[in-house]
């Protein structure tokens, strides 16, 4: 027993260290450093200056921020039903009993392991450009001169365009969790439902979509940290200077923490504030959906 | 024989039938992200002029392999893919060296604490980036950390312990346990089990999840831009991000989309081969911890 405790000390200590290191105390002096004003990320706490509710009170009235929060909303909801709800129809779709299963969703989920850099290059050089574009071409082609005339990466249409172009690469990760869970209902489950003479369309209702609670509640709170963290598509789609149609809480903060082109004045306690902000809204969306999908802790 | 055939058939045909609906949008699916991938690669091989006419696919004035050239050499993407093979591969030793360790004792022993870090470890996989971020950027520029490629390879390490270690863990769990009382029994001590058996065991779990760390990364862009800023320490995102910005400048667009096959070849050929592996890894690790 002792050569057990010696050995258990020697093998969880290295991934201890690591998570004290990296996760606790950086977010304990985050939410510490949210109440002070701290001009300079580098300085030592000792020039840190208590501020109370400053920062916070700060960015709320920070007009750019509110955009940020807004955009980041938007694409939270909207950018959430379409994700979530086309990467079920696709899982469903898949486990209908197609053939190519496999083909389909790994082509399906290839998005996801092409760094997000090229992948929105792709969508902005080529997609939504007006000269050659795809969509351009292509409702020219189908003689929709009214579609084909929309520019996408002008400044009313550019977040729609971001959304649409994030939305494609997202669909993939969440499909596949879906996909796993359908696959984990029993298959019996619908054979029986086929017996006592239920269609696809009520299977899915009856069985399929409150046997997935749980899934979804994963989904759910990966969404939501993904969309916290709207930070790559952001900067492709004003790669110059930061624009409001396109920006995102976190390019704010890393523009008033790091600094940019136009922005000469650093911040780095409201940064702190907006982190804590963001990390707060995951922790009560993840609480309203817990209450709202309550798990009911199925065993097959 | 016959006969049974050909009650056989229109029943299948019905059954596909019935899924042609599905077949559709799997298949419109496919064919955009087709004529994306494609475009871009003949793009590649043409001159700025033709790719502005919309004449990539006539390759009028032939393949213009000088594209690649520029994009590999004065754009540095060689640099930028050599970074992040560097960043990947370093990483996902360090990551695989520490948490199949902690994997195994959190999974095998009880002991106090070990609910815990358990928990503790599924927490940290829902921290965002950004709670984190400041202070590690405050400790390491004023112990002089910043700059080196050593003190990213640290932070992928530290910031992947978690899903990874979650991820082993259920495997480990797995596991039967007479592999361990064997090896006790024949007085092999538990470090050499975890070494010689539980380990060997354990791998393809290890090759999965090491592959799913290795992909995301050499992806990865938000630390990098923030810890590797100096060009000669970019990884692909964030160098393909300040190169493309430079070569539209320039207007040189052929070059540009070199650059991004460049980029996107090497994960998409890793994907072809490995897809099966990479999609366990999504699936498999801490969803239902």
């Amino acid at each position: 027993m002792k050569r057990n405790k010696k050995m258990i000390i020697a093998f969880i200590t290295p991934a201890l260290v690591t998570f004290l290191v990296m996760f606790v105390y950086p977010v304990i002096r985050t939410v510490i450093m949210s109440f002070f004003k701290v001009e300079s990320l580098t300085a030592s706490t000792s020039e840190w200056q208590f501020a109370g509710l400053d920062n916070y009170i700060g960015i709320w009235k920070t007009p750019i921020f509110r955009t940020s929060m807004i955009n980041m909303g938007v694409i939270w909801l909207v950018g959430g039903v379409i994700v979530l709800s086309v990467s079920l129809l696709l899982a469903v779709i898949l486990t209908s009993g197609v053939r190519f299963k496999s083909f389909f969703r790994a082509a399906i989920y290839l998005p996801n392991v092409i760094s997000a850099v090229a992948l929105a290059i792709m969508w902005i050089q080529y997609v939504f450009s007006k000269k050659y574009g795809m969509l351009t071409s292509f409702f020219r082609a189908l003689g929709l001169d009214n579609l084909a005339k929309i520019s996408w990466l002008d400044s009313d249409m550019k977040f729609w365009a971001m959304l649409i172009a994030f939305c494609f690469g997202a669909v993939g990760y969440y499909m596949l969790i879906f996909l796993s869970g359908i696959e984990q209902i029993p298959q019996d489950l619908f054979e029986a439902a086929t017996i006592d003479g239920a269609n696809k369309m009520g299977q899915f209702a009856h069985i399929t979509l409150p046997l997935l609670k749980g899934v979804f509640k994963t989904n759910l709170t990966f969404w939501s940290i993904n969309t916290m963290m709207f930070f790559v598509w952001s900067k492709m789609f004003s790669p110059v200077e930061t624009e409001a149609s396109t920006i995102s809480p976190v390019v704010y903060m890393y523009n008033i923490v790091f600094g940019t082109k136009g922005v000469t004045q650093r911040d780095a306690g409201r940064g702190a504030a907006i982190g804590v902000t963001m990390a707060l809204f995951v922790l009560i969306i993840f609480f309203i959906f817990n209450r709202v999908l309550k798990d009911d802790d199925l065993e097959y | 024989m016959a006969k049974e055939k050909k009650v056989r058939e229109p029943v299948n045909w019905k059954k596909e039938l019935r899924l042609l609906p599905g077949y559709l949008i799997l298949s419109l699916w496919i064919i955009f992200t087709a004529v994306l991938l494609i475009w871009i690669l003949a793009a590649s091989f043409s001159t700025s002029r033709e790719i502005f006419k919309g004449d990539v696919f006539k390759f009028a004035s032939g393949f213009h392999w000088e594209n690649y050239v520029t994009a590999w050499k004065t754009q540095n993407v060689s640099v930028f893919l050599a970074n992040s093979l560097l960043y990947a591969s370093c990483a996902v030793v360090g990551i695989l060296a520490i948490s199949s360790a902690a994997a195994y004792v959190l999974a095998r022993f009880t002991f106090l604490g070990n609910k815990v870090i358990k928990s503790g470890f599924i927490v940290a996989m829902s921290i965002p980036l950004i709670m984190i971020i400041l202070p590690i950027f405050n400790i390491t520029t004023r112990w002089g950390m910043t700059g080196s490629r050593l003190l990213l390879i640290v932070l992928y390490i530290c910031l992947n312990v978690p899903y990874t270690t979650t991820f082993l863990m259920n495997f480990f769990r797995n596991l039967s346990r007479s592999y361990e009382e064997a090896a006790a029994i024949d007085g092999c001590s538990p470090i050499m089990t975890f070494w010689r058996i539980m380990l060997p065991l354990a791998q393809p779990g290890l090759i999965t999840v090491g592959i799913f760390n290795f992909l995301s990364v050499w992806n990865e862009y938000f630390m990098a831009l923030i810890f590797a800023s100096s060009d000669n320490m970019k990884s692909v995102g964030t160098g393909l991000f300040s190169m493309v910005n430079s070569l539209k400048a320039v207007g040189d667009y052929g070059s540009l989309f070199a650059a991004v096959i460049i980029v996107f070849l090497p994960t998409f050929l890793m994907y072809v081969f490995l897809s099966e592996k990479i999609i366990a890894g999504v699936t498999g690790g801490g969803v239902k911890g």
